[in-house]
Order: C-alpha cells, then structure tokens, then sequence
C-alpha cells in the first residue's frame, strides 16, 4: 500500500515537471501588434479620437496630485476617463513587472529605472519618440527631465537611445538648516564650499548641537553619500558609472576621497549618534525638533519642515570644492510610461503631454514636487523658495545626477547595507566602492 | 505535527474493518473516500504542490521575471552554496531558532507550572491574553517594535528610567545588538502561542494524577517533571515544529523592521528570497534559495518529529 502509494506520488511529481518543462519561463516579444514601434520611424497623431476612452493609470506617488491632475486634464479632454490605481512604493516595484506584462497591463504607469528597465528590451513599453517628436516634447520639457528617461534598446543604458517616461514632478536633495541654531553657533548660510560647510559642521558640535541628521536605516546614508559625490566626483565621471557606460568606474579616486570623507564625517560625530537605527522620516522629526542644525534630505521632507518650523528653517544644496563649483544634485522625476499594450496611445500620450503644461506644473508644486518646467513654477518663500531657486539652479548647470542604485537592480541593498556599514566603520571605502562596481560589471555583463 | 501522525496510526483503517468482497464493485467502494478527499487534494495540489515544482523548475533557469529565461542547469545551486552572504543568512535564520522557538517554549512551560496546579477561575482571560499577540498581524507587530526600539521608544526610554543611561542606543541599528533585538520580537510573538498550546494541553490532564504525586509528598518541581512535562510531549513538538519553522521562513519581521540591515546583520533566507525575485531580477536565483531553504526545514522538522515521538 504504502509503495504504491509512493510510486503513484512520484508519476504524478513526474508528470507535473513534463507539464512544466514544456514551457520556459518569460516571453520573448510582448509588443506583438506594434511590433515596428521601437524604430520610432511611424507618424502618431496628436489627436485624440472622439470616442470614449477608459485609461488606468497605475503610481505610487503623490495620490491627491495624480487626482489633481487627471481632474484638470479630463476637463480638457471629456472623452477620455482616467482611473487612478495607487500602489504603495514597495508593494508597486514588486507587482508593477508582473502588472505591465499581464494581459490587463494598466495603461500609464509611473516609471521606476530599477523595477521596469527590464520591459524596455520585452517590449511592454512604448516608444515615446514619435510622441516627442510630434508634440515638440524636447522644448516643453527641460532636458534634465527627458534624458534621465531616456535608455537604449537594452534597458541598461540610460542617458541615450529612445524616450521611455516623461517627468510629471522632480525631486532633489540637499542640506535643510536650522535658521535659530545656526545663528546662535555664528555659522554663515549657505556655505560657498565644502570646506566652509565642514567648518559650520564643527561650530555646531562646539556650540553643543548635533550638526547633521541623517536617516540611515533607510535610504538617508545613500543620499548623504550620493551628495558628497556631487561635490567632489566630476559629474562626468558619476553619469558614466550610474547610466551604465561602457567603462564607467566608481572605483575612482575621486569617489575614494568622497567615500572617506563620508566615514570621517561619521567618525568626527557630525551624524547623529543612531543614524544606523532612524530612518528618514524620524531624521526629519529629530530636525524640525530643533535637535540638529542640518538635516540631509529631500524635496518630500520640504513641507513638514515648512509647516513646522516655517521661516526657521532653508535649505541649501551641498556647496562643490571650489565657489564657482557648478550646482549638482541628486535628483530624479515621478515620471509615466505608456504601456504598448494600450488600445488607446493618443489618449495615453496627450496626458502625458499634459503634464508640460503650466497648470500641471501647478498641481505639481502643491504637491510637493519641483516642476518640470522651472519658469512655470509657482512663487514660494522660506525653505520651499530656496528649493525652487536650488532646483532652478541645478537644471541651469545640467547638474541633475540620478541616485546612485540606478546603476543595477541589485545596487539599492548593497548601497544601504554598505552606508552602514561604512557609518559603523565595519567596511573600509575601497571595499564598498569595489562592491557597487562588482554589482555594477555583473549586470552589465549579462 | 507528531498529533497528527499519531491520530493517523490510531484511527481505525476503513478498509480493514470492511468485508472484502469479490470483484470491483469492492475495489471502487475502496477508491470512494477519495472522492471526498477530491476537491482539498485539488485545491492543495494546484495551490501548494504545483508551485513548489514549478519553483523547483524555475531554480534551473536565469531569469529576471520578464525577457526569455536561459536554462543553466544546477548553476545557481553553485552559487547558493559558495556565497558567504547566504551561509551567513542562513545562521542568522539558526540564530533566531533560539529566540522564536526555544525561549518562548521555556517560558510556556514556566507559565503552565506556575497555572497549572491548581484549577483556576479566569483561564480563559489568561488564555485569550496570551494569545493576543498572534492575531495582530506581524507586519504591525514589526513597525511597533521598530517605535518602541528606537532612540527615544519605550525601551530606551525605560533603562534610562532605571538609570541604565549608557546602555541606550538606537537597537536596530546596532551591529551587535540588532539580530537579538529582532530575535525577541520573535519571543514575544510566539510566547503567546506556546502558554496557549500548553495550557489547553495541561487542561486534558486527569487531577487526580497531580492530587496523587502530592500524596507522595511531592513539591511543585517534583509535581510538574513526573506529570506536567511527560502530559505535554505532543504539545511540545507541535510548538517547536510552528516557531522553528516561522524562525527559520521568517521575513516580515525582519522585513519591517531592520530589512536586514545594518550592514547585512540581520539578512534571513527569506528576506534574500524576496530581494532577489521582487527587486534585483534574479528569479532563478531565489528559487534556489527557497529550494534549499525548505529542504532544511524539511529536514529539522522531521529531526523534530524523531526526538519527540511518543511510541517507539
């Protein structure tokens, strides 16, 4: 009985690995009805068809701006219906693959570089160059938006090739200071080089203040880090490693004297003292608090400092070596992608164009985000102006530098992992920069 | 899990105790029962079993979820056992064994001592307090003790309400002191669990065997090795069964709390496995490590269920 039994069970395990086996897993070509798309040589229309049409739209940021936006565009366009389907942001980069290759694939999604680059080479993502071309998007957009959008055929080098996304709202990080604390340590804001910050850094342990908070058990080590690189990195020289250049390196000297002034700074306590154990929210927290001077972080701390602590506090971006340094900073756009499964692409596509409009540039700045357009950017003041102004800045300079685990899917856990490390003094500089390059080479290689 | 297999040895076999007759209406009345058993076998069969193969299948292949997979044979096995990170993932998930199992099985026989002696009135409230801890959910489990971990929660705040000032630090954040941090959340999840298992098991207890232990003059100690202990044999495994297998599959707490870090102090399997599927495109990968990972599990629970059999 039992023998048989078990022989029954093994046919049955035998058959279902036949049944399995048949198939190997993925698809090869998944734009099978336009599969001519991606030479981008077709005319598209920038009409949009009369009859009805039902868009979704999937995201994961700023849910009543997304609201905001299709409200104003469906009264320009009454037709066309757009249903928003909100993801939270770990859950969206885990199921948006899944989501865009199935057979009901939402028709817009938010672009995300490491979740979605793989769709480009599967051909579930439109070809936005005609669309560009035939709506003029090269003016209406600034180029820091579009190029970091755009990626060759493989998905893996960004910076050229086709348009895949286009930018709704960008983000950047920077220095948020404490008006009252710096003061009161005599420090001058906003430092014109990196040494002069360093010294403000100083004054504010002598005055008895923690000088900077940063949220390193999420992402907030990787963005103090990532600025250093802008400071003291050629620009040319990060945009190589991070958009997948051939022979682009982070193993470089530069990004050695960045990445050991970053454990200095951790070494000296300029961080706050359980930087490893508070994430980024809790950092913004201990700042708006008044329990450090700085705050390293971005564009979506602005208004709960600007709430809380209202004309106290600013924000700068961190200065370069030299005081004619031009203005870099870590940024990157929430930005859409058009699947190429919509039956609707004129539809998909003017909203997208949409987004270039002054009044999306509005709703966009309400917000949170940076819009796009900087001239259309709505008048602020305290720290939310000087983001405006920083921001404008940086895409005066063409300094906009993507994160830096945009370099390889894997790069983000290593990054994170590695920044603790380096905090906690466990990993020596050239250790983590030789890991990021190892991960960096091994996607390139496949 | 040893519950189960000894109510199967002991049911009475259908089939036995039903004249056998000739020809095959007998043998279809034998097939019968599983007609019953078709539509769970189906069910378990196209949600549990076909998965595990297919994710089996999916081990031999490089794949990053999307474009066309390329069959590479045993190569991630290769990787999977040569990558430090993983062994170490792995002792991480041994490590947490202690926490999620062994502790709270201790302080559930403690607790059973301590309720066990006497009838009490309000068992019932004990056992519904105990249990508490596993009806919430452990992603909200997670995120409170991440607050009540942190620079200025609860525990931080309570040693420096004992004038233990020196010995607060944000925990999770601690190269050191992260793994156990995350470890007693486990404790205190599955402590609750244990006190329920065993307080419904010492409840079958005759009181009259614990009436004559004492007329032997025995004291609560003596009391709770002869009768206690032996009564609660299969609860015991059953506990240890549930907690070693949530130790050793664990991901949401770690998940939610530390996502395994600092450095990589607290990566487990499983936190490996959704990393590599969901974030870094490598589905082969992963499917390796799940492989492996439930091979383990197989193996310590069926090393498990050896040491606490009841019957030789």
């Amino acid at each position: 009985m039992a023998k048989t039994r078990l022989i029954r069970a093994a046919l049955a395990a035998a058959a279902a690995t036949a049944v399995l086996a048949a198939c190997t897993p993925g698809s090869e070509d998944a734009g099978s009805d336009d599969s001519d798309s991606s030479d981008g040589a077709e005319s598209v229309s920038t009409e949009v068809p009369d009859e009805d049409a039902t868009l979704r739209l999937a995201f994961v940021d700023g849910p009543e701006m997304v609201d905001e936006l299709i409200a104003a565009f469906e009264e320009e366009y009454p037709q066309v219906t757009i249903e928003p389907q909100f993801t939270e942001f770990t859950d969206y980069v885990a199921s948006i693959r899944l989501n865009m290759t199935s057979d009901s694939a939402p028709d817009i999604a938010q672009f995300n570089v490491g979740a979605m680059s793989d769709l480009i080479p599967s051909g579930h993502l439109l070809n936005l160059d005609p669309y560009s071309e035939a709506y003029g998007w090269q003016e209406s957009f600034p180029s820091v938006g579009l190029e970091q959008l755009t990626a060759d055929e493989t998905g893996k080098v960004y910076g050229s090739g086709s348009l895949r996304a286009v930018p709704a709202g960008m983000s950047l990080t920077g220095v948020f200071y404490n008006k009252e604390l710096a003061d009161e340590a005599g420090i001058e804001i906003p430092p014109a080089t990196l040494d002069e910050f360093e010294q403000a850094l100083e004054a504010a342990s002598e005055a008895g203040h923690t000088p900077l908070s940063i949220g390193a058990l999420d992402s907030g080590g990787a963005h103090m880090w990532a600025a250093l690189l802008n400071s003291m990195m050629p620009v040319e020289d990060y945009r190589a490693w991070v958009t997948g250049e051939a022979g682009g390196s982070i193993s470089t000297d530069e990004a050695l004297a960045a990445t050991e002034k970053f454990t200095e700074w951790a070494d000296q306590g300029n961080f706050n003292d359980s930087a490893n154990g508070t994430d980024q929210e809790a950092s913004t927290a201990q700042f708006v608090d008044g329990r450090s001077v700085f705050l390293m972080n971005g564009n979506w701390a602005a208004a709960q400092v600007a709430d809380e602590m209202g004309d106290n506090a600013g924000f700068f971006l961190l200065p370069g070596l030299e005081q004619d340094a031009p203005a870099v900073g870590s940024g990157f756009s929430v930005s859409y992608a058009i699947s190429s499964q919509t039956e609707h692409p004129e539809a998909a596509a003017a909203f997208l164009d949409f987004l270039a409009s002054p009044e999306a540039a509005e709703i966009e700045a309400h917000g949170g985000f940076l819009p796009p357009n900087v001239d259309a950017a709505p008048e602020a003041e305290g720290v939310l102006g000087d983001l405006n102004s920083e921001f404008a800045r940086v895409v005066e300079a063409d300094g906009l530098n993507v994160f830096p685990d945009f370099s390889a899917p894997a790069t983000y856990d290593a990054l994170s992992s590695g920044i603790q490390s380096l905090i906690a003094g466990r990993m020596e500089p050239q250790a983590f920069l030789d890991e990021l390059q190892g991960i960096r080479d091994e996607h390139h290689e496949e | 899990m040893s519950a189960l297999t000894r109510l199967k040895d002991e049911a009475p076999v259908p089939s036995a105790r039903t004249p056998q007759r000739a020809g095959g209406r007998g043998g279809l009345r034998r097939y019968k029962g599983y007609l019953w058993v078709l539509p769970a076998l189906v069910f378990y069969v196209t949600f549990a079993i076909l998965p595990a193969f297919h994710t089996a299948y999916l081990s031999l292949f490089d794949w990053d979820g999307v474009t066309l997979a390329t069959w590479v044979g045993l190569e991630n096995y290769g990787e999977v056992f040569s990558n430090p990170d993983y062994r170490n993932a792995v002792g991480h998930a041994l490590l947490l064994v202690a926490f999620f199992s062994w502790i709270p099985i201790l302080i559930g026989l403690l607790m059973v001592g301590l309720l066990s002696r006497h009838r009490r009135r309000g068992m019932t409230f004990y056992r519904v307090l105990f249990f508490l801890p596993q009806i919430v959910p452990l992603v909200a489990v997670g995120i409170t003790w991440r607050w009540m971990y942190g620079d200025d929660g609860v525990v931080n705040q309570l040693l420096r309400g004992v004038g233990l000032d020196g010995f607060t630090r944000a925990w999770l954040g601690d190269f050191d002191f992260a793994l156990p941090a995350v470890g007693l959340v486990g404790t205190w999840a599955m402590s609750g669990l244990c006190m329920m298992l065993f307080l419904s098991g010492v409840q079958k207890v005759d009181t009259s065997l614990y009436e004559a232990v004492r007329l032997d003059g025995a004291g609560a100690v003596r009391e709770f090795v002869t009768v206690t202990l032996p009564a609660l044999r299969g609860e015991i495994a059953v506990a240890m069964t549930v907690t070693t297998v949530a130790a050793l599959a664990s991901f949401d707490i770690v998940y939610v709390t530390t996502s395994g870090g600092p450095g990589s102090q607290t990566t487990v399997p499983g936190l490996l496995v959704y990393r590599l599927a969901f974030s870094e495109g490598k589905v082969g990968l992963a499917a390796a490590i799940a492989v492996v990972l439930s091979c383990l599990i197989l193996t310590i629970v069926f090393a498990i269920n050896r040491l606490t059999r009841t019957d030789p």
